[in-house]
């Protein structure tokens, strides 16, 4: 572990011994113990690990929905540790995009709805330009007034990731967002978000267990047992596969 | 299978809550209202029995006639009876009583003690023999002196007078006068209790001076020897003086009881009506909650069905579990019933004094509770049990929660008999056509109403609630816009949710119109034909016999005062044949009562006014008239109309009326009008009135002013002011005061009315409290959505409470339309019968009232639910589980 980098001026986001232990006493279970790890900035990064291995209570802390045990996690320069709920719900809008892997959507809202809305929470106009481009990207234009029970799953899922990206996040996390999609469609999805990377510069941090979907990231960081094991750059499937079996075995 | 329904209802405490305090709140309101008035009733009684315990046999005139307002009027025994009494044999004493209204008591701030509704204060004289003296004195001593007064400990109490205090007492003989205290009492043996009643207990020639019934009284009363029954004593009297009616003791105090028994059974029935609201407004609540809670369990229902439970099993589970609630929810409301009644009867115990402040648990109120929330619970469990049970065993893999079918063609073709069959029901009621015109009417607005909340309300859910969210979702606003659609999305609960305050905001809407509509026809009558400037009038309605004997005859030498018109009212009986053939039948004489019966007879009970013909039409527009105010002399009288057309009276004609005061008459016709005022329908001159009339009536009751065409109303107005000034049992009114003393009993009933039906308002709240939670469990998952891409715990209650708004504000507005029909409808079916004397008026103001209050109401019962959204854990609700 003493590979990882200190964290830099560089990094969208990051954490630093981050420890989350959920229960006391017997039933202590150490979910993340001491994981330091950065974020650059317009990179996709992907976090793969066996079940139970924290890779989504990583992804929650580090997104401002779960408190750290101990340790430090920031977004950008903000280290959300010391932040009251309101000011933590206030940056999850304002910095923060997210992909579900499923109930992404409020079944009331249309799809325009859907993704203007952290904007319209924060009573903010999304500039127009930017969102026709993002919904020309997914391929949504002749959707937007469809509620998400007349969309299909990967089109919902489309309209997850255009919501994530209009507001021009420092950072979006995705958790299993194509765990419930056939394989077209998520490749499609996946597709969207390496453009979002390559071509916006946005930047990508998505949790998954496919490591198929974990190829299309810059890099892959691999979790086990609440720590990091491993890191990947510019990874492949079979290459991840390898070591996942090294991981595992 | 009865396991698995009742561990399901425990392990969700919660839920069991949610739905039973509908039916809790709804029982307590039913048997709150309905338990003191046994207690209440048998206070009274025993109170009655035992101030007149002494009394072994009583002695009246037989001429009487029944009143709107309690005791029959009768006229006096003279004095002289008294010795006839006492001589017979067996009579051990016998003594005089006078009790008659008439004297009131000026309170420490100058004016009239309970003026206005309550018991009232009665003059009473001092009788000297215990046993036949009514209460027992707790201090000082009898009153010897026309100055001395004896009053009860209550008034003492609430006055803060003493032994040897004076007190002030309006009289229309002397104004207002003191009369020193010299002793204080009360009821029972021991002068411990009260009736409310608030006696004068003067000496006899004083109590008969201020009446004006000298050497008369009221009744007399006979006090046996030992070893003489009553019905012996009674049938020697009834023997001796064949001209009176005798009765025993015994008699006489059934009798009393009887009436008084009456008063609270009319009190029970108006208030339990509104428990039976209440009850109806929760059987909406409770619907809609098992409707709620049973579509979220659609999994479990499936899980169970996959697992081999047959449909009716399910059925039986479901209603197992709402037998259990309502058991629960009856037992917890007959106690919140309990704890109500002996609230009220805590409160009514300030008036007189009540037997127990426990109100007594009849076995009818338990079985009537256990039975209704039984009955209402599983009753409302039915419907959705059954569709339950239709749930596919596969639904349990799916993730069906919310009901969102559309109407199904059935409920469509129900709702729409409904309504129809409503409507119906209430028009032939209205026309008077059918068995019972009440309960039609009542029940087709019962069958409206659900029509609205099962096929209207959902089918407007929709659309209204996006409409009402319009203005909170300006500027894209998604807080609005969120509970627009979230009430939106499931018509039939935001709609059921609603109607439940749709019920009570349309009865009071109903009322609220009648009532202002009432007001403004009497605005309308008096200030279009009453031509007088002022009116002199007593200060409360009850009290009348305030207006001193000589004041009109004072007011003519006013300067600039024009004419003086004074007005009396009466009783009479009519007894042409309209009147005999409406007359309630058969009177039956009374076990224990003798001697001459009761000498009224059969007839149509109405008020008269006593007139002055020679100023009256100066004062009082009366329209046309067919004859002249000149006819009007001794004997004859004046017709409204209307009334005179209904009956076949023509001028001229002459009707046989009966007077207490004087038996039957024969009065002519000898004018008929256009009747204005709408006070009476007939019309004495003072010269039939005065000898016709008790002196109870024959008293001045208002007095109209007209002043010169070039007078300073200003300056008569204070004259006037000044002539009454030490009287407060009189008020000078202009016209526009006199219209408000007119109507003011309309507000104070309107105010009962108002409080009563707040109790159905509150349960609808908490139903909407209720489906908001059971909502927000629903949406647990969306609501974490929100939370995580950046909804604040504020934003998200200002959605819930929104929705909470948009729900009341539909309910209410349903409710208004509907009130304004029914009102409509009312006003129609009133001036079919009686045209032009209801006017239709909109109380705008207050119509605008009820809305905004009940939509901040509806807004304040969304605050816990909305509370308890917002501390929603946004983890569990993402987790993608």
């Amino acid at each position: 572990m003493s590979t990882t980098p200190p964290p830099t001026a560089q990094a969208a986001a990051g954490a630093v011994e981050a420890v989350k232990v959920y229960g006391t006493g017997d039933t202590e279970v150490r979910a993340l113990d001491g994981v330091t790890v950065d974020f650059d900035r317009s990179r996709f990064t992907a976090i793969m690990g066996p079940s139970g291995s924290g890779k989504s209570t990583l992804m929650h802390c580090l997104a401002g929905l779960d408190r750290l045990s101990a340790g430090r996690v920031r977004i950008g320069e903000v280290f959300l540790d010391d932040l009251s709920d309101a000011k933590l719900t206030e940056l999850r809008r304002d910095k923060v995009g997210f992909v579900f892997q499923a109930f992404n959507l409020i079944p009331t809202l249309t799809a325009a709805e859907n993704i203007t809305l952290p904007m319209d929470l924060a009573g903010r106009k999304p500039d127009a330009g930017w969102m026709d481009q993002i919904i020309g990207i997914v391929g949504l234009s002749d959707r937007l007034s469809h509620r998400p029970s007349e969309l299909s799953g990967g089109q919902q899922q489309r309209v997850a990731v255009a919501r994530a990206l209009v507001s021009r996040p420092e950072i979006v996390f995705a958790d299993e967002p194509t765990g419930n999609l056939d394989s077209r469609s998520g490749h499609e999805v996946l597709g969207f978000m390496r453009y979002a990377v390559s071509d916006l510069g946005q930047t990508i941090v998505m949790v998954t267990h496919d490591p198929n979907a974990a190829a299309y990231a810059d890099r892959v960081v691999f979790l086990a047992d609440g720590r990091i094991v491993d890191q990947m750059e510019a990874p492949t499937a079979e290459r991840i596969i390898d070591s996942m079996k090294l991981l595992g075995g | 299978m009865f396991r698995i329904a009742l561990k399901d209802l425990f392990a969700r405490k919660r839920r069991l809550v949610t739905t039973a305090i509908a039916v809790v709140l709804g029982i307590a309101f039913l048997t709150g209202t309905q338990l003191p008035s046994v207690t209440l009733s048998d206070s009274i009684k025993s109170l009655v029995g035992d101030v007149y315990s002494g009394f072994d046999a009583v002695v009246r005139s037989p001429r009487t006639q029944e009143t709107p307002f309690g005791q029959p009027i009768r006229t006096q025994v003279p004095a002289s009876v008294v010795e006839q009494v006492a001589a017979v044999d067996g009579v051990r004493a016998a003594a005089g009583v006078v009790e008659s209204p008439g004297p009131e008591i000026i309170g420490n701030d100058g004016k009239v003690v309970g003026g206005g509704f309550g018991p009232p204060t009665l003059a009473y004289n001092w009788i000297d023999d215990d046993a036949l003296r009514i209460g027992a004195l707790r201090e000082g001593g009898p009153p010897t002196s026309a100055d001395q007064v004896v009053i009860d400990f209550r008034t003492a109490e609430s006055l803060g007078k003493r032994l040897e205090d004076e007190i002030s007492v309006a009289t229309t003989q002397d104004g207002v006068r003191q009369y020193r205290i010299v002793g204080i009492s009360g009821l029972g043996d021991d002068g411990s209790q009260s009736t409310g009643v608030r006696p004068l207990i003067f000496t006899t020639a004083e109590a008969q001076r201020l009446l004006d019934q000298p050497d008369e009284f009221n009744y007399i009363v006979a006090s046996a020897e030992p070893g003489e029954t009553q019905l012996d004593l009674t049938q020697r009297i009834g023997t001796a003086l064949p001209e009176w009616q005798v009765l025993t003791g015994e008699a006489f105090t059934a009798e009393n009881q009887e009436q008084i028994s009456q008063f609270v059974d009319i009190l029970e029935i108006f208030v339990s009506v509104f428990g039976y609201v209440a009850l109806f407004v929760a059987i909406f609540i409770i619907y809609n909650t098992f409707s709620i809670i049973i579509t979220q369990r659609t999994r479990e229902t499936a899980l169970l069905r996959a697992v081999g439970a047959t449909r009716r099993q399910v059925v039986v589970a479901t209603l197992l579990e709402a037998v259990v609630v309502g058991l629960i929810a009856a037992v917890l409301g007959l106690a919140a019933g309990f704890g109500l009644a002996a609230l009220l009867l805590r409160l009514l115990s300030g008036f007189f004094t009540i037997s127990s402040s426990v109100p007594s648990l009849s076995s009818g109120v338990v079985v009537l509770a256990v039975l209704v929330g039984v009955g209402v619970t599983v009753l409302s469990a039915v419907i959705p049990a059954i569709r339950s049970s239709k749930v596919p065993p596969v639904a349990a893999i799916s993730e069906v929660s919310v009901d969102r079918s559309d109407l199904s063609l059935s409920r469509r073709i129900w709702g729409a008999v409904l309504v129809v069959g409503g409507i119906a029901l209430i028009a032939t009621g209205l026309a008077q056509v059918g068995p019972n015109p009440l309960y039609q009417v009542g029940g087709g607005a019962v069958a409206v109403l659900v029509s609205v909340a099962v096929i209207l309300g959902p089918l407007l859910a929709g659309p209204v609630s996006r409409l009402i969210a319009g203005p909170f979702s300006i500027g894209g606003r998604v807080d609005g816009r969120l509970a627009g659609e979230n009430a939106a999305r499931s018509p039939k609960r935001t709609a059921a949710t609603a109607a439940a305050l749709t019920i009570g905001v349309t009865l009071v809407t109903l009322i609220a119109v009648v009532a202002s509509s009432i007001k403004a026809s009497a605005d309308d009558a008096i200030s279009s034909s009453v031509q007088a400037d002022f009116v002199v009038a007593t200060a409360s309605l009850a009290s009348f016999g305030a207006i001193p004997a000589g004041a009109a005859e004072e007011i003519r030498s006013i300067p600039g005062v024009a004419e003086v018109s004074p007005v009396r009212f009466t009783l009479l009986r009519l007894l042409d044949p309209v009147g005999v053939a409406t007359a309630s039948t058969s009177t039956t004489i009374p076990a224990g009562q003798l001697g001459a019966p009761s000498d009224a007879p059969p007839g149509e009970d109405d008020f008269a006014l006593g007139i002055d013909p020679a100023t009256w039409f100066d004062v009082v527009a009366s329209g046309d008239l067919e004859g002249s105010p000149e006819d009007l002399v001794a004997g004859t009288m004046a017709a409204e109309r209307r009334f005179a057309e209904e009956r076949g009276w023509r001028v001229g004609d002459t009707i046989p009326v009966y007077f207490v005061a004087t038996g039957v008459q024969q009065v002519r016709v000898a004018l008929i009008y256009d009747e204005p005022l709408g006070q009476a329908p007939i019309w004495l001159p003072l010269a039939t009135f005065e000898p016709n009339a008790l002196p109870l009536f024959n008293v001045d009751n208002q007095i109209f002013v007209t002043t010169q065409p070039d007078a300073d109303t200003a300056q008569v107005q204070s004259d006037l002011d000044a002539q009454f000034a030490d009287l407060p049992t009189v008020q000078v009114q202009d016209l526009q005061e006199y219209i408000q003393t007119q109507t003011g009993p309309i507000n104070t009933f309107l105010g009962i009315v108002y409080g009563l039906l707040g109790l159905a308002i509150v349960i609808a709240l908490i139903g909407i409290a209720n489906t908001l939670s059971l909502s927000v469990l629903e949406r647990t998952r969306e609501l974490g959505l929100l939370r995580a891409v950046g909804m604040t715990r504020r934003q998200l209650r200002r959605t819930i409470r929104i929705e909470a708004g948009i729900i009341a504000v539909f309910g209410t507005l349903m409710g208004l339309v509907i009130g304004i029909l029914f009102a409509i409808a009312l006003t129609i079916a009133i001036s079919a019968d009686n045209p032009g004397v209801l006017k239709f008026q909109l109380p705008v103001t207050q119509l605008v009232l009820i809305v905004v209050f009940a939509s901040l109401a509806g807004v304040a019962a969304a605050l816990l639910p909305a509370w308890r959204a917002s501390r929603m854990d946004v983890l569990e609700a993402v987790s993608s589980s």
